[in-house]
């Protein structure tokens, strides 16, 4: 590839981030997308802690999987927003007319994701140690940037789910966006260990890599398992989980070039 | 000269309702051939297919059957090589509502591949071109509808497109924008030597911008040709009204050039021509040689309406005859 070539390939991603970056800077509701609701959120449950007395392991649990949560509900919306936007601003043919992959147009949008729940995390990061005497450096920096870049990762994959559910269902799927990473709290032991669950829920959360990067992380407080196996099972069923989504993106813009999807959304 | 777009045998047909039972033919075989550089006009009354056939030819849509080339390069198996040089400006136009023009103009632009500096001065241009400096850091949603169509043609050249896709360019707009719009399609034409692909339902606009055009009728091409050729092709010329006084033979109709039907009644004629500006003076002249005294002389032209309400008159009764 020529640097020409390159440079044009990294404008078209750069083009997502400016798109999300202004819609972000516009809208109100995105401030508290990344202000409000997390820190609610957080304090809400920290404050649950307190009352029941918990001590600082079952707290530390807790407030990881509270954080891991706005993390990745902050990013993936932006993931998702990349072709949300189109389809409320009702442009979304204008996009695909241009010459831009599928990837360029999730990478853009991931990065802006990645930046905005950054903030989310060190806002609650910093809260968890002031409120709650909670360090979530404890581990050291590379198990923290091992455990947010898989944060990160399954934001990706999340916010690919709801673009595909766009193309497939148009208007429908909007709801998507709020509700996959709300199921994801439930079963992969957000609030709790996946254990407690009843059949056959803790084999779906087995299935999902959220669950190994929680258990990593908790692991450095104290909690069981194998940090190395648990981040190795996380990042390759997320590898595994981003080629089938890389996969099913194109099949479905292909069936949506072929029933006229896009234009139905672009009237 | 080489063609800009070619299309053979395209069908499309469009599934609803439960798993996708419900079946409507949009298009029935479309063929097509567009020389490079020229403006082609699509026209058809709503429903007719013309915008299933634009998305088609500019990659956005997929024909079921069917094979189309844009600039020598097949649609259906390279359609992002072919994205590279061809842009779209629907009528209605929507962009990110957030985004003021010049937001919008560096996004696409950006999905372009424009580098900065390349960038900025192709938005100025495109602003300035259009008019749109007072408007340039107004939110998309806060524009009017003549604006937002401003915004749609200024996003559809920021690649210089070779081949340019209108979908209903002057759509609700007042005629005073659709005059301008219109003048700056044909001028940026003209200037730029890109090929135009315009569907429209308005004769006169395509008759106004348009070299060639075809009438889609439910899925069908039922003809293509200049505005002059169709008007000749159904033999409903102009009408020229001349009151007379005075007596006079037939003769002179019957000799007269370009005529293709008249009346007479006392003192009163009225004759079909082929080309009505063209016929006009030599008729009035044999008539006032016959001997005729002429009071008043009137003519009214044939536009492209009255041939494509005879085309769809002739399609109906030819699938009459069928059944």
């Amino acid at each position: 590839m020529s640097s020409l070539n390159l440079q044009r390939k990294l404008i078209q991603i750069w083009a997502f981030v400016f798109k999300n970056w202004i819609m972000t800077k516009r809208n109100v509701f995105s401030l508290f997308e990344i202000l409000f609701w997390p820190v609610v959120g957080f304090l809400s449950v920290g404050l649950l802690t307190n009352f029941l007395e918990l001590d600082a392991d079952m707290s530390g649990f807790i407030l990881i999987g509270i954080i891991s949560m706005s993390v990745t509900q902050v990013c993936q919306i932006d993931v998702a927003y990349v072709l949300l936007y189109d389809l409320w601003s009702k442009s979304i043919k204008h996009t695909f007319i241009a010459p831009v992959h599928p990837f360029q147009l999730i990478l853009g949008s991931w990065l802006i994701g990645v930046f905005r729940s950054f903030i989310v995390f060190l806002l609650l990061s910093v809260l968890s140690a002031v409120a709650f005497g909670f360090d979530f450096l404890r581990p050291g920096i590379g198990p923290l940037s091992l455990f947010l870049l898989g944060l990160f990762l399954i934001s990706a994959l999340v916010g690919i789910s709801v673009c595909i559910l766009v193309l497939l269902f148009g208007y429908k799927a909007d709801v998507a966006a709020w509700s996959i990473s709300s199921l994801m709290a439930l079963i992969c032991g957000i609030y709790y260990p996946i254990s407690i669950l009843p059949s056959p829920l803790p084999e779906i959360a087995r299935a999902i890599p959220l669950t190994y990067f929680l258990e990593y992380f908790r692991s450095f407080y104290g909690f069981d398992g194998e940090a190395k196996t648990l981040l190795g099972l996380g990042f390759g069923l997320t590898v595994f989980y981003l080629m089938i989504e890389a996969f099913l993106f194109r099949v479905v813009l292909y069936r949506s070039r072929k029933n006229g999807v896009l234009i139905k959304l672009s009237e | 000269m080489a063609l800009a777009i070619q299309a053979e045998g395209i069908y499309k047909t469009f599934r609803s309702g439960w798993r996708g039972k419900k079946e409507k033919l949009v298009l029935k075989g479309i063929d097509l051939q567009i020389d490079e550089g020229e403006i082609f006009g699509i026209l058809g009354p709503n429903g007719a297919g013309k915008t299933t056939l634009l998305s088609i030819l500019s990659t956005l849509l997929l024909p079921d059957q069917g094979k189309v080339q844009v600039l020598g390069i097949d649609a259906l198996q390279d359609g992002h090589r072919i994205r590279e040089r061809v842009n779209i400006s629907s009528g209605n136009a929507n962009f990110l509502w957030s985004l003021t023009v010049r937001e919008n103009l560096h996004f696409y632009g950006m999905l372009y591949g424009l580098t900065g500096k390349q960038r900025e001065e192709k938005v100025n241009s495109l602003i300035s071109l259009f008019n749109l400096e007072e408007h340039r850091d107004v939110p998309f949603d806060q524009l009017s509808t003549g604006m937002k169509q401003r915004l749609s043609l200024a996003k559809s050249l920021l690649n210089d497109p070779a081949v340019l896709f209108l979908d209903e360019p002057t759509v609700g707009l007042d005629p005073s924008v659709s005059i301008w719009i219109r003048d700056q399609i044909r001028s940026i034409q003209k200037e730029r030597g890109m090929t135009v692909l315009l569907t429209t339902h308005n004769m006169r606009e395509a008759e106004y911008l348009c070299g060639r055009i075809a009438f889609l009728k439910a899925g069908e091409i039922l003809t293509t040709g200049t505005a002059e050729t169709l008007k000749r092709m159904v033999r409903i010329g102009d009408i020229i009204r001349i009151e007379f006084k005075g007596k006079f033979s037939e003769d002179p109709l019957l000799r007269a050039d370009g005529v293709i039907n008249y009346t007479l009644s006392d003192n009163f004629c009225e004759v079909m021509v082929d080309e009505g500006e063209k016929r006009l003076g030599p008729l009035v002249a044999l008539l006032i040689q016959g001997g005729a005294q002429i009071e008043k002389v009137t003519l009214g032209q044939t536009d492209l309406e009255d041939v494509f309400i005879e085309f769809a008159k002739e399609t109906d009764s030819d699938m009459g005859l069928r059944l």
